[in-house]
């Protein structure tokens, strides 16, 4: 991934939305998303009749608690290198003289990283919530680290908070215009990894209820409901791509040498 | 493109030659590229969003053709259905005034539902398609964006689009659901195609003393009931129309560009 603004000026041939520029990363980014949920589904497929309905067995050990944790450690150690690197890059970056070049780049960057999240809630909102719900509507649990769960609650809920994060990373360090600390947290991403963060911590609260109130698998049941207020949240999507849009303006209209810009077209017409 | 004629007023000549100047202007930096980007990866939230709404708000009654009854199903699925298409309608209106909100939404939300549905229900726990399949909001979309178009009204479009919404909904699915509905006989009793599907298909996690269906009589409507279920569904979208434009209002619109100082 490009982030060096010596390596993208040595780039220079290519525009900044080029497709080797930036955009690139998002369709990688997603490629290898729907790769591993491929994997997923191919493993449930494979293993959730014969070996996924008694949690007490030894092959459910080998063949769902081994996935179980193989998915924390992956995304806690991709969480970790990638926030080290991000951080450890983007500290010594200048942030007053970015060339517009280069800042367009960046914010293409970004809109890549929301994207790979914007599959990763969908993956997590709507993919697996159905086999969750075709699963547990047929069978009878007996723990809570169902082979639906394991893909769902424990590789993507955590997935989303984490690239959700990493977008803020990536904003503060290198689009200081937008999300330069000093201005404060944008409420944009406020919003966007709140609703991941809380999607995650719902899981708890969803197998106590499971536990506690009902142990059927009816979708509407009311400690269900906190999940869709969480997800709302996530429109905070939609301020990180406006805000963003505003700055893409503000650098042509800099680079232009243009006086006035006309603003009927832009998304801030809420404020 | 509307011309610009010299018989014009000025202030309509004049918003007409900037927005010219705006559509033929040579950006540096900006291309269709962001356009196809924006919209093509809002696609995935979106779908996300609506789906997770209706799947655990209505979703018991949306997975099974029994389910689709005419005391639940018309309420439920009316309320579900509408939050994420008005918080789109506002987003897309107030942006661009594009009248494409609730279609753009329920379009995500059908592909979304389909993959799903066909995915998981159908290929990973073998149920029947004709039993698990999925209801489309699509027409009823295109009529509630129709009414924000011509309305330019928020207000006027919850007052009438929820009631409409809560029948379009109702009745274009009704199309596909009334071959279930026809009367079997099964072990020596009158059901429906959908009540012998359900006693067919076993669900071991969902038994007959939790399915939300067909409780109580009414039958004062000559047992019509679901007229009445669809006046309420229509208020309760009315009502769920409006949660959806405060998620567009303050939860997609109101943050750009704002920042937590303090905490």
């Amino acid at each position: 991934m490009e982030t060096t603004r010596g390596r993208a000026e040595a780039a220079a041939e290519r525009g900044p939305t080029d497709w080797h520029s930036a955009w690139r990363a998002l369709f990688w980014s997603c490629a290898i998303l729907l790769a591993i949920n491929l994997f997923l589904w191919i493993w449930d497929y494979t293993f959730a009749f014969t070996v996924g309905l008694n949690s007490a067995s030894h092959s459910f050990t080998l063949h769902y608690r081994t996935l179980f944790w193989g998915e924390l450690l992956s995304v806690g150690i991709f969480a970790g290198l990638w926030y080290g690197w991000l951080v450890r890059t983007g500290m010594p970056l200048d942030r007053d003289d970015i060339p517009p070049a280069e800042e367009v780049r960046r914010i293409a960057m970004l809109w890549s990283i929301i994207g790979a999240t914007s599959l990763s809630i969908y993956i997590e909102a709507s993919f697996w919530p159905n086999w969750d719900g075709a699963w547990h509507q047929t069978m009878v649990r007996d723990t809570a680290l169902t082979p639906t769960h394991i893909p769902m609650f424990y590789f993507f809920f955590p997935l989303s908070v984490v690239l959700a994060l990493g977008a803020y990373i990536y904003g503060r360090h290198r689009i200081p215009a937008v999300y330069a600390p000093e201005k404060g947290f944008p409420w944009s991403f406020f919003l966007l990894i709140s609703a991941a963060v809380l999607e995650f911590v719902q899981v708890a609260f969803n197998e106590w209820g499971h536990s506690l109130w009902l142990s059927e698998e009816f979708f509407s049941v009311p400690f269900h409901w906190p999940f869709v207020a969480y997800g709302w949240l996530a429109s905070g999507m939609f301020a990180v791509w406006g805000e963003t849009i505003l700055r893409l303006f503000q650098i042509e209209k800099s680079a232009r040498g243009v006086e006035e810009m006309p603003v009927e077209h832009t998304a801030a017409a809420g404020r | 493109m509307a011309s610009i004629s010299a018989t014009m007023a000025p202030a309509e000549r004049q918003r007409r030659l900037e927005l010219r100047e705006l559509l033929n202007a040579k950006y540096l930096f900006i291309d269709r590229t962001w356009d196809a980007v924006f919209w093509i990866t809002a696609i995935f939230v979106v779908a996300g969003a609506a789906d997770i709404t209706k799947l655990l708000f209505a979703g018991d009654w949306d997975f099974w053709t029994d389910w689709k009854d005419p005391q639940w199903w018309p309420v439920v699925t009316a309320f579900a259905t509408i939050i994420i298409p008005s918080a789109l309608q506002w987003i897309q209106w107030v942006a661009w005034r594009f009248p494409t909100g609730a279609t753009y939404t329920c379009v995500c939300l059908f592909l979304a539902t389909w993959i799903g549905r066909y995915f998981q229900w159908h290929i990973a726990e073998t149920y029947p398609m004709n039993f698990v399949w999925p209801i489309s909001t699509v027409p009823a979309a295109i009529i509630l964006d129709w009414l924000l178009m011509r309305t330019r009204s928020f207000v006027v479009t919850s007052l009438f689009g929820g009631p409409i919404w809560a029948i379009m909904v109702w009745s274009f699915n009704y199309i596909p659901l009334a071959p279930f509905l026809q009367p079997v006989q099964f072990m020596h009793h009158i059901l429906t195609v959908s009540d012998v599907q359900g006693i067919a298909y076993i669900r071991s996690q969902t038994p007959e003393y939790l399915r939300h269906i067909e409780r109580g009589a009414l039958r004062s409507f000559l047992g019509e009931t679901q007229y009445v279920s669809l006046l309420f569904g229509g208020t309760l979208a009315m009502l769920g129309y409006w949660i959806g434009q405060a998620i567009g209002r303050f939860l997609a619109v109101w943050p750009i560009g704002r920042y937590i100082k303090t905490i």
